[in-house]
């Protein structure tokens, strides 16, 4: 819980920031694996930019209600299988939030995986790009780059 | 089942047979619809879902034995009894091969007709039961692999994601020797996690789900693709890669991911099972009703002895711990079990020292195996 208060504030602090000379520009993790969310983080910070964490699908939710992110990494199995999907489902029908690119993030992308095809289920995901864990840092920059 | 509404069809010529049927089984507090031949049936079959179908095997037009079949071949858990005329006992003998589940000759007592459809239903109930049985198990030996593959691979991402990080220099500098035994981490992690795909890719590959989504495939697209991602395996190792492709190459019916899988195996094996200044070559043509792929090296090859057992489970030619290219053992049987979904047929022609040829047709046009 601390962990997403203090990354919260990092979200806040970017905005307070805002009326300096560069924008900085703002990336929400959103993903129940702390170790790997941190390792994210590192690797987005050091291309400098703000990066904010939620650990579950309501603290994301909250996150974006306060400020809308320029860009989402959404893990798709969270406390439910399914709970990155619903919440990437939610927001691409929800007019406020639809124009946020959306990176699914999930360790099962498999060719004929149960829980997860971009062949099967890419329409009703809507998400606008897809990464698998773990990512090279500059594979995940690339795209975070070409959608922000 | 038994004791409880169910379903039933009698199919016969008969009114008077219709009517005591209906009669008789109504007052048992199950459904009764019936229909004057076999045509009529059928229809009634289609729309009625029945549990119990009672057969004249004697119709005028399509005959008891027609129905009986076309029934069997809609829905198999249903049960089905034929009703025989005197003496005709080797006819029913006959539809019980058929499928039929028992037969009542004509003229029948109340209670003879209650016993053999009470038996009916009692098997209808079990065939229903380990149906769904056999749907469950199904249901949690996914659920399971797809559970513990995520609890494995999670711990493993996460780790080498922080890997990632430090290698990045993002956290800091590391002393050289230090990091040369990171690299050999996220090298062994890098494995397992590879290992951990490909066994989840075989433990859950469903192939007629996969073939639902099957679209026009350019296998020359595949190929390609395939190959630029091998570019730097190969360059590394100081392989050329060769690409022929003969023109007006028609399309194949199939799943991109699969084939690409298909492609990436057996090309990044035809590289690692190489010599440095080897070559590997993929040739595509179309021939009558199929489209080749032929992918052959120059490289080591296979003994003979390895050569039936390479598409096998877990299987590697050379099994050693410090072998000098590691190997899941996975990869040729994915690609075997892709090449069937696709109704395709492989073969490999190896000699050990000069190199091996994996050989595939893929159908242009692919037809849906039956289910079961």
């Amino acid at each position: 819980m601390e962990q997403i208060h203090l990354n919260r504030e990092c979200l806040k602090l970017g905005k307070r920031e805002e009326g300096g000379m560069s924008q900085k520009k703002r990336i929400l993790i959103v993903d129940d694996d702390p170790d790997f969310a941190a390792a994210i983080q590192k690797i987005l910070t050091s291309a400098d930019y703000y990066v904010g964490v939620a650990g579950n699908v309501e603290d994301g939710m909250k996150a974006i209600e306060e400020e809308i992110p320029d860009l989402i990494l959404l893990d798709v199995m969270m406390e439910k299988y399914d709970d990155g999907f619903n919440m990437c489902y939610d927001l691409k029908h929800d007019d406020r939030y639809r124009g946020i690119p959306v990176i699914i993030v999930t360790a099962v992308t498999e060719v004929t995986g149960l829980k997860f095809n971009p062949e099967t289920d890419g329409e009703y995901l809507e998400a606008d790009d897809y990464v698998q864990k773990p990512i090279s840092a500059e594979a995940l920059l690339t795209k975070v780059a070409r959608l922000i | 089942m038994s004791g409880e509404r169910a379903r039933i069809l009698v199919v016969d010529d008969e009114k008077v047979i219709r009517d005591s049927c209906t009669r008789i089984l109504t007052t048992e507090g199950h459904i009764i619809k019936s229909a004057e031949n076999g045509n009529i049936g059928l229809e009634v079959f289609r729309e009625f879902h029945p549990d119990l179908v009672l057969v004249d095997l004697k119709m005028p037009g399509k005959s008891g034995m027609d129905v009986l079949e076309e029934i069997e071949s809609i829905d198999p858990n249903v049960v089905q009894i034929v009703i025989t005329g005197y003496a005709t006992v080797s006819s029913a003998v006959d539809a019980m091969k058929r499928g039929a589940y028992d037969f009542i000759p004509k003229p029948f007592t109340p209670e003879e007709i209650l016993l053999i459809v009470g038996r009916g239903l009692e098997k209808r109930r079990l065939l229903l039961e380990s149906e769904a049985l056999k749907v469950e198990h199904e249901r949690i030996r996914r659920n399971m692999i797809s559970l513990v593959s995520h609890e494995l691979r999670a711990p493993l991402a996460a780790t080498v994601q922080y890997l990632e990080v430090i290698l990045g220099g993002m956290a800091g500098e590391i002393p050289s020797e230090a990091k040369e035994m990171i690299v050999r981490c996220d090298i062994r992690l890098q494995e397992m996690l590879e290992l951990l795909r490909k066994w989840l890719n075989l433990a859950t590959f469903d192939s007629p789900k996969m073939a639902e989504h099957f679209q026009d495939i350019s296998l020359s697209d595949i190929a390609t693709e395939s190959i630029e991602l091998m570019k730097s395996l190969a360059e590394e190792k100081k392989i050329s890669l060769i690409l022929e492709t003969s023109k007006d190459l028609p399309p194949i019916k199939g799943s991109k991911v699969s084939l690409e899988e298909i492609f990436n195996n057996l090309i990044s094996n035809a590289i690692k099972y190489n010599k440095a200044g080897g070559w590997v070559k993929v040739i595509l043509y179309g021939r009558e009703e199929e489209v080749w792929v032929e992918i052959s090296d120059n490289g080591s090859g296979i003994d003979e002895e390895h050569l039936s057992r390479i598409f096998d489970e877990f299987y590697r030619v050379d099994g050693r711990r410090n072998a000098p290219i590691k190997g899941s053992g996975l990869g040729l049987s994915i690609v075997k079990k892709m090449v069937d979904a696709h109704g395709g047929m492989i073969d490999v022609e190896s000699k050990f020292g000069e190199g091996t040829t994996f050989r595939i047709g893929f159908p242009k046009f692919f037809q849906r195996q039956k289910e079961g």
